[in-house]
């Protein structure tokens, strides 16, 4: 009963912190902190399936010369903040690793520094080992970009998102789209509960997982 | 043969009803004390820096305050122009109240009737994170990213779908103005946000989308909500609200003046927010707290008269009524225990440096430094004598869009 009496008037003291154990995980495995958005599980999905599809199109599997991509930023059209580059940073690095070379990337996003290196050339601060009064900066085959397109669905019991995640190939001569895949995932957050998901591929194919 | 009082009392003192007598004091002492803890509030040492006096109070706060104080330290920035600040500050808050946290343990052991609400993390009343979404908008904007400001934006208009009633949810004017705008911006349709936007303004006149605009100003006007509690047990939230004198702004720049009129108001969307269900819950406690309390109250009554008539006339003691007693003044103890520890106080922990009226603009200005001058105006149109101030707007890049914030608001 004392102890009782006493805990009720008890304040506040130094909090002693639980020790709470850190989990590591796979980029690709859902986490036990999960909400309806964008996170890193459906990017790695998304990327994958994007990258394999990439390389199976003619104009890079039978291309002659490795055809020059440049990356252009996703844009994100849905309710989730996010950091856009990591999209086509992530299939670009996947792309790397598995074409052996069958394509090559233009690193357009690090041009200032590309021509700072080319003055610095140019008025002999540096040496070079070719002219560098002569435009060797590659001009682009393809154009890669995304876009994220999100629906958010609420009712009493809950909240549902479903993201759309559009990928295309632009020829950057023609302006023709020579190759467009997508990916959906839903997830459905119950109020007070869990987050319940369903990843899909598009036109029907095998889910994501 | 002896009674039980004639064998021993309650506590070992040989001949004396000691246990009904003590028990009907801690009866007595139940229902006199009271037990009051206040919340613990970080001490520092002010500097006058809003910024880094937040921090400072962030450092020392209770882990479940974190996100009050981002949020705090994050208009405080805005409003100083530390933007990077504002922006950690923005993205630590809204990665806490990103996640599901409805099972989380704090919020379970704040729905449990003897924890306080103030015992969970606070994530906020829905204006309040509505508000952390559009500053993280205005900032992704800043930085070129549009779509995310969107984003932003639509999730803050989302945010505020938890309104009881449907006349009241995602009712935000400039949110669906804005996520249109973004839309138009990047060469989509944006439409149907101006629509929802037009229809959320109830006829207040909202300007058409400019493409060509590149210079976006967001203001802020007159201070915002203050929560407190009101209720036998302070268990119903109440928001205290001032309305402030000013209802717009001016902006004069590059030969241009622009009006900033209040497309939102924060008293109104705090207002109008309903019924939570942690009121549903806290409204239970305090029922809760009311009834054992009662129950306790006649439990002890009953002890105390029951205590006083266990001797009887001729001397001899009443077994029945020393039973009773002490039955009674149980039964009062942990009413009067489980009544004193149930905590049906409403959590009225405040993001207390918000505005309380939003507006924006949008206008066109090539490339280059202009002097600039915002005054304030009153409900009627007029300039608030005193409020005027200098600033200098800079364009930099006339394909990217210059974002300046504009708060009456000085921390």
């Amino acid at each position: 009963m004392l102890v009782l009496v006493l805990s009720g008037c008890a304040t506040r003291g130094v909090k002693n912190p639980d020790g709470v154990p850190v989990t590591q995980m796979g980029a690709d495995e859902r986490g036990f902190v999960a909400g309806t958005g964008i996170e890193s599980q459906d990017l790695v999905a998304v990327t994958d399936r994007m990258t394999r599809s990439i390389l199976g199109i003619p104009e890079i599997a039978r291309a002659q010369v490795a055809p020059r991509v440049v990356l252009d930023p996703v844009v994100n059209d849905t309710r989730f903040p996010i950091n856009k580059d990591i999209f086509t940073d992530r299939i670009r690095i996947e792309l790397n690793r598995n074409a052996m070379g069958r394509v090559r990337f233009l690193a357009r996003d690090r041009m200032a520094t590309l021509e700072r290196e080319r003055e610095l050339k140019q008025t002999g601060q540096v040496t070079a080992s070719a002219d560098p009064n002569v435009t060797e900066f590659r001009g682009a085959d393809y154009f890669l970009t995304g876009k994220l397109s999100g629906m958010t669905t609420r009712t009493s019991a809950g909240t549902s998102d479903y993201v759309l995640y559009s990928f295309q190939l632009i020829d950057a001569r023609t302006s023709e789209i020579v190759w467009e895949d997508a990916a959906e995932i839903k997830k459905a957050g119950a109020r007070g509960r869990g987050v319940s998901v369903k990843p899909r591929h598009a036109a029907g194919e095998p889910a994501l997982t | 043969m002896k009674t039980r009082a004639q064998r021993g009392g309650a506590f070992g003192e040989r001949g004396r009803p000691a246990r009904p007598r003590l028990l009907a004091c801690g009866c007595a002492m139940v229902l006199l004390g009271g037990c009051f803890s206040a919340p613990r509030v970080p001490s520092i040492a002010h500097t006058g820096d809003p910024v880094i006096d937040g921090n400072a109070q962030l450092a020392a706060a209770r882990p479940e305050d974190r996100v009050l104080w981002n949020y705090r330290i994050a208009a405080a920035a805005m409003r100083v122009g530390n933007f990077e600040e504002a922006k950690a500050k923005l993205d630590d808050a809204i990665l806490t109240m990103g996640g599901i946290i409805t099972n989380s343990a704090e919020a379970a052991r704040a729905r449990s009737l003897f924890s306080a609400e103030r015992s969970k993390v606070f994530i906020g009343e829905p204006y309040e994170r509505v508000m952390a979404y559009f500053y993280r908008g205005i900032l992704y904007w800043r930085d070129g990213q549009p779509d995310n400001a969107r984003a932003c934006f639509r999730t803050a208009q989302f945010i505020d779908g938890d309104a009881e009633k449907q006349s009241y949810r995602s009712d935000y004017v400039l949110l669906d103005y804005l996520d249109g705008f973004a839309s138009a911006k990047l060469g989509a349709d944006g439409r149907e946000a101006y629509r929802r936007a037009v229809e959320n303004g109830k006829g207040r006149p909202l300007p058409p989308y400019d493409r060509e605009a590149n210079v976006l100003v967001f203001a802020e006007f007159g201070e915002g909500p203050r929560k407190y509690s009101s209720g036998e047990y302070g268990e119903q939230l109440r928001f205290a609200v001032s309305n402030s004198r000013v209802h717009a702004a001016v902006l004069t720049v590059g030969g241009q003046t622009v009006t900033l009129p209040a497309y939102d108001d924060l008293n109104y969307q705090a207002a109008t927010r309903g019924g939570r269900l942690m009121d549903h819950i806290l409204g239970n406690k305090a029922v809760f707290k009311s009834t054992t309390s009662a129950v306790g109250d006649v439990a002890a009554v009953g002890s105390i008269v029951a205590a006083s008539r266990m001797n009887r006339w001729d001397g001899t003691r009443s077994e029945g009524s020393q039973n009773t007693a002490l039955a009674l003044g149980a039964v009062a103890l942990i009413s009067k225990i489980a009544s004193a520890a149930t905590t049906p106080e409403a959590d009225t922990r405040t993001w207390q440096n918000l505005p309380q009226r939003l507006g924006f603009a949008a206008l066109r200005l090539a490339p280059g430094e202009y002097p600039a001058r915002v005054e304030f105006l009153d409900a009627a149109g007029e300039r608030i004598a005193g409020s005027a101030r200098e600033l200098t707007v800079v364009v930099r890049d006339p394909a990217a869009d210059t974002v300046i914030f504009l708060s009456e608001l000085k921390r």
